[in-house]
């Protein structure tokens, strides 16, 4: 055991805004970063039952990184990249003075490098000219190759893999973290979150899937509304979110400016369904429970919930009834916001950006707005949803997160207190 | 019902997908309640009723797709021509049109 596990470095690449300054002040003002689709270059939109998503528009990845490194891995590893260099940056952390086996990668993907996944596997069906297939093709696709170039653009050389578990990837990948400090297995572990893949096959996918909006194609603005009445599936966003995460001996060690602590984690499976929650919200309940319990904090403790929140009929409700079932009526009273309603579904970089999120709102004491939350939906019974930023002193948060194949995860995260 | 072959169709492919006869697949039944299906098995069969009548369906059609009749009312709507309303017209892919 190596006491607490604490924040000290921020980082993101949203469709709100690349870097945390700028990521944050869009989120207070409630903007949303959802835009129309261009278009599938060479082919048009009209195939796609949903129209909208929340891209990264003019990304230059050169500004951000050297050219080697850049061209070199997908668009999702680019984003992870970026995130974990400024979460290093802002840590303060110095690799040079550090024991680099001391230091841990780990990185949530649910996707991972479709960019040129999708367009290798077309090119070779079409051509059908397998010498052609890019030499870099099997490392770009290989899910852990985020973790793999974050680690060599730092040196960091201790606990290095990927979790994939859909869409909780990255809270898994944070709480995955927490345990492997409190192990003492690594005295600081780089928590990153990323994909990127609003590509022609999986947003294709996603459609059939039905489980995208399709109802606010001509006001793209408007079409991530967890929790409110007219929601009617979730919007697919890209992007990476990066939190370092450290033990409290080492971050004080170092004079460290600490954001938060990452006090307990839950990780279940409800066994039940592939993409479907089951509908009494008791797995969930149960995956809040266990994260509390971890933690060592009552249901009395906890302020705010940075919700899972897709935007999705079901989802929704189910999560909103397992709020209820585990706080009864100091649901009420506990903040909650949906980061999704801002950026939409960033799948793997979900858990992560929401992390952020949640560590700013504890450090600032202001909870995002939920953008689009109007109407409030009967089967969504929480009153502490806002469309406006909410002054809170929170002193303790929940950070919730589901994956496809019936997989659950809840973070907590507290002020620090030494 | 104008066309006679829509509701053998939409049988076959319901028995076809439960494995059970399809003798027992009466147009009464609902496909969640009686059949069983859930959501997502919902959306496979009509995944499949799309290609064996060349349609698109909308997200916002399911909600009244509840009996295997209201599949086999609704498909036999949309492909009758003279009940087509424009926006139905727009949902259906043009002729000749069809990437395979």
């Amino acid at each position: 055991m190596s006491g607490q596990i604490v924040v000290t470095g921020l980082g993101v690449i949203s469709p709100i805004g690349i870097g945390v300054s700028e990521f944050w002040k869009a989120a207070l003002d409630g903007r949303s970063g959802v835009s129309a689709i261009e278009g599938f270059d060479p082919f048009p939109m009209d195939g796609y039952r949903s129209k909208v998503a929340g891209q990264i528009h003019g990304f230059a990845p050169e500004r951000y990184l050297d050219s080697v490194q850049a061209e070199r891995v997908d668009r999702y590893a680019q984003f992870a990249l970026v995130a974990a260099k400024e979460a290093l940056a802002d840590s303060g952390l110095q690799m040079a003075k550090e024991n680099p086996r001391r230091i841990g990668v780990i990185v949530g993907a649910g996707m991972g490098g479709m960019v040129m996944g999708e367009r290798e596997i077309t090119q070779l069906y079409q051509s059908q000219r397998p010498h052609r297939v890019h030499p870099n093709f099997i490392p770009v696709i290989t899910l852990n190759s985020a973790s793999g170039i974050v680690a060599m653009a730092h040196g960091a050389k201790g606990p290095n893999y990927t979790i994939s578990t859909a869409c909780s990837s990255s809270a898994h990948a944070l709480g995955q973290a927490m345990q492997c400090i409190r192990e003492g297995r690594a005295d600081v572990v780089i928590t990153v979150g990323a994909d990127a893949s609003i590509t022609p096959l999986v947003f294709a996918g996603f459609c059939s899937l039905r489980a995208l909006s399709t109802k606010y194609n001509d006001q793209p603005e408007r079409a991530s509304r967890p929790f409110d009445r007219s929601r009617d599936g979730f919007v697919m966003g890209e992007g990476a979110g990066a939190l370092v995460l450290e033990s409290s001996a080492h971050a004080k060690k170092r004079k460290a400016r600490i954001y938060a602590e990452v006090a307990g984690y839950a990780a279940t499976s409800e066994a039940y369904h592939m993409v479907i929650p089951r509908e009494d919200g008791e797995e969930i309940a149960v995956t809040m429970r266990l994260a509390m319990a971890d933690a060592g904090i009552a249901t009395s403790q906890i302020d705010y919930i940075n919700a899972h929140a897709t935007s999705t009929s079901i989802g929704d409700a189910v999560e909103a009834k397992a709020i209820r079932q585990v706080f009864r009526s100091r649901a009420d009273k506990i903040a909650v916001s949906a980061t999704k309603s801002l950026i939409g579904h960033t799948l793997g970089a979900a858990g992560a950006i929401g992390g952020v999120a949640t560590v700013l709102g504890i450090h600032t004491g202001q909870i995002h707005p939920t953008a689009n939350f109007e109407e409030p939906d009967p089967a969504c019974d929480l009153r502490g949803l806002s469309a406006s930023v909410q002054e809170r002193n929170v002193k303790a948060a929940l950070l919730n997160a589901f994956g496809f194949g019936s997989n659950n995860a809840a973070v907590v995260i507290k002020r620090y207190a030494s | 019902m104008s066309d006679p072959t829509v509701t053998p169709k939409i049988v076959a492919a319901l028995a076809d997908y439960l494995k059970r006869d399809p003798k027992t697949i009466r147009p009464d039944l609902h496909l969640r309640d009686d059949l069983g299906l859930d959501s997502m098995a919902v959306i496979e069969l009509l995944y499949k009723i799309e290609e064996t009548f060349d349609l698109q369906i909308p997200d916002q059609d399911l909600v009244s797709l509840s009996t295997v009749g209201a599949v086999a009312k609704y498909v036999d709507q949309r492909l009758a021509p003279v009940k087509r309303t424009a926006s139905d017209a727009r949902r259906l892919p043009a002729k000749g049109k069809k990437k395979n």
